[in-house]
């Protein structure tokens, strides 16, 4: 018997399937896979694990290269926040009032955002550093831009999708749209916009410390540099201070965004 | 109650929540000028430079070198023959974020039920077992660990003992995102209606039928719907992993950069920005499916 | 079949069960009236092993319900069916059907069902049974509440316990899906042999399709007769439905 539900959900589980083979066999098999000496010198890193480098100057410099790690980021949010919430409110249209206005507002502003967030922030800064030299500005703002390129496109959304029974009693009242929106729209999402900007800012700090391979102070730069030296433990330490950085950010972010949404 | 004063009611503002919300956004506000402080005040911060005519005047000499206008030759933006070239590493870079995609997939399928609260220790689990509790705490350390290390970090430490190619890239950024979706899907399951898993125990099935028949085509859509946007993000990340030897655009874009070939890094932002809007279509099409 | 004694029921909000004791015997269709609050979801639950008495004994068949250690022993006992969310709205009918047989069902062979449906001819006999042949490969979300309820039934047919429980089967319903509805079940019910104990805020339906009327209030049984000796002030009583004329006159 012929089944008809299966139409949407058959073909997407084909493709899937497909392009799970496809993408195997663009895989150099073969025993050159694995490399050599790479086996030997895995296990000395995964055992270097046993003997983190604890000592204080170490320990030290890793609390510091942390803390520059989370100003960068930090300093990059309030920028990314300077772009893209503007860019949001010209996305999401709320201000137009004429059809035309709205469509081009919406439209061009969107197709801008897309562009800024579609690069990796790597490879803004990678472009910066070479247009600007190795400043930590062509750190924040490589970081900032594609950030706020993001933090436009969901606060466009944000602002759209907000209930529009009390905006329409203001607008009833004869209030322009300005007034709607800062008496009605705004404070009605904020709880949403600062959600999503703190999710944001616990992101940003991953992406800091991956910055700092660039050659911006911070986690990344040390760990590249322990990485060429061979010293696993350092390492490792240094990895540690990454995630419990990021763990207690993300437990921060967690508990605000639950408040926030209650 | 008149009918007037139901209707102004319904249409009310709500009144404006600071609480905890506040405080964290005065807490973010602070941390944010002792950032700025600290970076500023630095003395070799470059942050002076940034207001000094050299360094824009460098900075646009980039981008004419960059566009390649008054070049000794074409830019290669222009030349069919370079567009040729990166077919290759296109496909590589495609293949790359599908491998990595299937393997947050398929890793994500195995692990994420049991990650799920309810199922471990709640309201559909068949009993308070210790072993289903350390299952648990166990998946979700490793989805926490495996995504608090960046993609960059795995692909570094993975092109130690794979030599390079697409392989490691895939595997770094497979890692990374199976402890995203993998906690995400785990999230969509603990926010499953209970009852009808609930039906199916009071009709007679095992814990593991119950997670067959209704968890997991329960929570598919979400799972898929996660997958996808992640492997939006994944094919975005794939130049970043290429550039430490992944292979792929990325290795093209480093080649070309230490080359001071700015023209082909031009055309390589151009192909790789293209693969980023046909993978966001193809992302948005399937998710329209998933429903 | 069933037997309560001094069952009690106590919730932090208050006592939801008195001491209650009731008797039925297999084969009866008996329904459980009274207003919202006054015990059925609890008392069914009782009765069908979901919850544990805190107070009293509920036996099925002379065995005493919380020595049944097994979720299948039950399954094979009792069945149930509430008012909505008891199908995986994602699965196809068939599936959800045959869903019923998963106590007796080895995992392998669940699993493999999922893509080759095993005993389909017991489960479109199922689906026969409540009228509904054709809808065996939709997708169960597509189907009207009133078919989703018969699809229910189905998946009871097919998991052919001793006893159904029905948990206000029919309160989403229409009045005249409604009646299909409880026509269907106390017709199998009967054809089948099979004891029907079903909760319904509806009198006329209780009166008219089922044999015994229970009724409950406040966790209190006011009236356990059958379904021609129950009285129009007696339902009155049961739903105070005297006061409640009184309050409207006032408003």
């Amino acid at each position: 018997m012929k089944s008809r539900f299966t139409e949407g959900r058959n073909i997407l589980t084909l493709v899937l399937l497909a392009a799970f083979v496809w993408s195997l066999t663009t895989i150099p098999w073969g025993e050159d896979l694995i490399h050599a000496g790479g086996g030997q010198a895995f296990v000395q890193f995964v055992t270097a694990a046993l003997t983190p480098e604890l000592s204080p100057t170490f320990l030290q410099r890793a609390l510091l290269a942390s803390w520059q790690t989370l100003a960068y980021a930090t300093a990059s949010m309030t920028l990314a926040i300077a772009i893209g919430f503007p860019l949001g409110v010209v996305a999401s249209g709320v201000l137009a009032r004429r059809a035309g206005a709205r469509l081009t507002s919406i439209y061009g502003v969107r197709l801008i955002l897309a562009f800024l967030r579609s690069i990796h922030e790597l490879v803004w800064a990678w472009l910066f550093v070479v247009a600007f030299g190795l400043s930590p500005m062509a750190g924040i703002l490589a970081l900032a831009i594609p950030y706020g390129g993001i933090l436009g496109r969901v606060y466009a959304e944000v602002l759209q999708d907000v209930p529009q029974a009390p905006l329409h009693a203001l607008r009833v009242a004869g209030a322009s749209e300005w007034k709607v929106f800062l008496y009605g729209r705004f404070p009605m999402a904020l709880p949403d916009l600062l959600s999503y900007g703190f999710y944001r800012w616990e992101c940003s700090i991953r992406s800091a410390a991956i910055l700092s391979f660039v050659g911006i102070p911070g986690l990344g730069y040390l760990i590249q540099v322990s990485l060429i030296d061979l010293k696993y433990s350092q390492v490792w330490t240094l990895l540690a201070f990454m995630v419990a950085i990021i763990v207690l950010v993300e437990s921060w972010s967690n508990l605000v965004r639950r408040r926030l949404a209650a | 109650m008149n009918r007037q004063a139901a209707l102004s009611q319904s249409a009310a503002l709500p009144k404006p929540r600071i609480g905890f919300g506040g405080i964290s956004l005065i807490l973010f506000m602070s941390l944010a000028a002792a950032s700025w402080d600290f970076i500023l005040s630095d003395k070799d911060s470059g942050f002076a430079s940034f207001f000094r005519v050299e360094t824009w005047a460098g900075a646009g000499a980039f981008l004419t070198r960059f566009l390649g206008v008054n070049g000794a030759e074409p830019p290669a933006y222009l030349r069919r023959e370079r567009w040729a070239d990166m077919v290759g590493p296109a496909y590589e870079t495609l293949a790359m974020s599908l491998l990595a995609a299937s393997m947050v997939g398929i890793g994500v399928l195995v692990t994420f039920m049991p990650a799920a609260r309810n199922v471990a220790m709640g309201e559909l689990s068949a009993s308070h077992s210790f072993s289903s509790r350390i299952l648990f705490f166990l998946i979700r350390s490793v989805y926490i660990f495996v995504r608090g290390v960046p993609e960059l970090v795995w692909a570094m430490l993975i092109i130690f003992f794979l030599s390079p190619g697409i392989l490691p890239g895939a595997v770094a950024l497979g890692l990374h995102n199976f402890g995203i979706v993998g906690k995400l899907s785990a999230e969509v399951v603990e926010n499953l209606d209970p009852r009808p898993a609930r039906a199916l125990r009071a009709a007679g099935a095992s814990q593991l039928q119950m997670l067959a028949y209704a968890i997991l085509p329960m929570a598919l859509p979400g799972f898929l719907t996660y997958l996808l946007y992640r492997w939006e993000v994944i094919i975005r990340t794939t130049i970043v992993v290429g550039f430490v030897g992944a292979g792929g655009l990325g290795r093209e874009f480093r080649l070309s950069m230490s080359w001071f070939q700015y023209t082909d890094v031009a055309l390589l932002l151009a192909v790789y920005l293209f693969l980023v809007i046909f993978v966001d279509l193809c992302s948005a099409w399937m998710r329209k499916l998933a429903r | 079949m069933f037997m309560l004694q001094e069952v009690t029921k106590r919730y932090p909000q208050g006592v939801a069960l008195a001491p209650l004791s009731l008797a039925i015997n297999a084969g009866e269709q008996v329904a459980i009236a009274g207003p919202s609050g006054s015990g059925k979801t609890t008392l069914l639950h009782l009765i069908g092993g979901v919850i544990q008495p805190d107070a009293g004994d509920i036996s099925i068949d002379g065995r005493s319900l919380s020595r049944l250690r097994s979720g299948r022993e039950l399954a094979r006992l009792v069945g149930v069916i509430h008012q909505q969310h008891d199908l995986v709205p994602h699965l196809a009918v068939i599936h959800n059907v045959l869903a019923g047989r998963l106590g007796e069902w080895g995992l392998m062979k669940s699993l493999l069902s999922l893509v080759f449906p095993q005993e389909r001819d017991a489960a479109l006999r199922a689906l026969n049974q409540v009228g509904l042949p054709d809808k065996l490969y939709q997708r169960t979300s597509q189907l009207s509440g009133g078919e989703q309820q018969r699809v229910a039934i189905a998946r009871v047919l097919m998991q052919a316990p001793q006893a159904i429980l029905a948990d206000e089967p029919v309160a989403s319903l229409d009045p005249a899906r409604a009646e299909d509805l409880v026509r269907l079940l106390t017709q199998l019910a009967l054809s089948t042999g099979r004891t029907l104990v079903s909760s319904l805020h509806s009198i006329e339906l209780a009166r008219t399709y089922f044999q015994r009327i229970v009724g409950l209030r406040n966790g209190e049984l006011q009236f356990d007769l059958p379904a021609a000796a129950v009285t129009v002030s007696m339902l009155e009583r049961l739903y105070d439905l005297q006061g409640l004329r009184d309050e409207v006159e006032v408003y």
